[in-house]
């Protein structure tokens, strides 16, 4: 999915979570602990969305008693449909951008650049293990801390799964590479 | 703790001749994390055997702990396998007539330690994998994600200088392996042994600190991978 929804629904999803209204600081830290490290967001970011949602209609602003300068959010009837179809639609994620770039190169590069290619396939190669390796940590954390773990642990096993996927096509690559240009006289 | 220094191994001889390993050099120290990558047939195991004793070097000299391995009678290498190398495989090797608490006892009762001695030492290697409830069960008993906990705790009651692992996960499902993985880095990073890995796993392989990649006998790449850092809350 694109970002800018994925935080939209995120944000969305997590107001419906807190039905006595909840406010901008407190969603940041919620997407935060539910998303771990997938996204990176700033409180722009996040307002910004909050007065689209609300300009929707899908969120409403409520006066909170106590502290009445902050904005607090709840959400429609209307956000809940919204979201209800968000989740049941299937995802729109665009294959990742490295594969595409790799090919590029592949595609404009001559025989006799064979060690050229295969280190750039390892350069790659060890980006990727470095990820999954970061994915490993991440996942541990997760273990050991004191929250529910589900969704973000769901995103890592989709992020292990593509970056697995991508390691089996680099090892594809370098065996196919080198048959090709072995053959080349 | 071990150096390979200019190792050949080849299969066969003349025409039939495989060379699967070719002029590999390299040291790794104590506490060290290795994963070894590769396709099938590229020499991965024959780089554990040979730190085993189990297969000597056509050429060049294995190092375990100062002591040239290749230079070691069978007997010798017997006694370095027995006492500072615990080996862990895919297929578990347990003895199906022993329980699990027997089979992990089976290699302390080979060197002749006394039986109060073993009975402790299993004690703690089995609470150590978690199979403490299970030491009167039977291999059979057992599931596979079990088994291969009753091996590591076999591979650990001797307390190995060196722990291999050749596929240790190869013939579990997904979230057993990861558990045997979580189990190999927990004692990796409590008793700083050293491990050496043979997978092709490569999320089983971001475990460890680095990966080398063996291609037709040869590291072809080397990858350094950030250590685990867990004090930092997710």
């Amino acid at each position: 999915m694109r970002q800018g929804s994925g935080i939209r629904f995120a944000l969305l999803g997590l107001v419906s979570k807190n039905p006595a209204g909840v406010h901008g600081y407190a969603l940041k830290r919620q997407c935060e602990r539910a998303l771990g490290s997938f996204w990176q967001l700033n409180f722009g970011e996040v307002y910004r969305v909050l007065d689209r949602l609300a300009n929707e209609g899908l969120i409403e602003q409520i006066v909170e008693e106590s502290e009445s300068s902050r904005k607090v959010y709840r959400i429609t009837a209307n956000g809940r449909r919204s979201l209800d179809d968000f989740v049941l639609s299937p995802p729109t994620d665009a294959p990742r951008p490295l594969r595409q770039e790799l090919a590029v190169k592949l595609l404009f590069a001559a025989p006799g650049r064979l060690t050229d290619l295969l280190t750039l396939v390892d350069h790659q190669r060890a980006a990727y293990m470095r990820q999954l390796s970061l994915l490993g940590v991440q996942r541990r954390k997760l273990q050991r801390a004191p929250v529910d773990g589900f969704v973000t642990g769901l995103l890592i096993d989709g992020a292990e799964l593509s970056v697995r996927a991508e390691l089996a096509w680099l090892d594809d690559v370098t065996q196919k590479l080198k048959e090709r240009f072995d053959a080349v006289p | 703790m071990i150096e390979f220094c200019k190792v050949t191994k080849v299969f066969g001889a003349g025409d039939t001749a495989v060379p699967a390993i070719q002029d590999l050099s390299f040291e790794c120290g104590e506490g060290a994390f290795w994963a070894i990558m590769g396709p099938s047939g590229s020499g991965k195991s024959t780089v554990l055997h040979m730190i085993a004793g189990l297969t000597p070097p056509t050429s060049g000299s294995v190092l375990v702990e100062g002591a040239d391995v290749a230079r070691m009678t069978s007997a010798q290498a017997a006694v370095l396998r027995r006492r500072r190398i615990g080996y862990i495989l895919q297929s578990f090797n347990l003895m199906p007539f022993l329980t699990a608490a027997e089979n992990v006892g089976m290699p302390l009762v080979l060197d002749g330690v006394k039986q109060s001695e073993v009975d402790r030492r299993v004690g703690e290697a089995l609470e150590l994998v978690n199979m403490s409830h299970r030491a009167a069960h039977h291999p059979s008993h057992l599931s596979g994600g079990e088994q291969q906990r009753v091996a590591i705790a076999r591979a650990l009651v001797i307390r190995p200088a060196i722990v291999l692992a050749d596929e240790p996960t190869g013939n579990l499902d997904r979230a057993g392996g990861r558990a045997i993985m979580d189990l190999i880095q927990d004692v990796n990073e409590e008793t700083r042994v050293t491990v050496l890995l043979v997978t092709h796993d490569p999320v089983f392989a971001a475990y460890a600190h680095r990966v080398l990649r063996l291609v037709d006998g040869r590291f072809q790449q080397d990858i350094d991978l950030p250590e685990d850092d867990l004090s930092v809350a997710p």
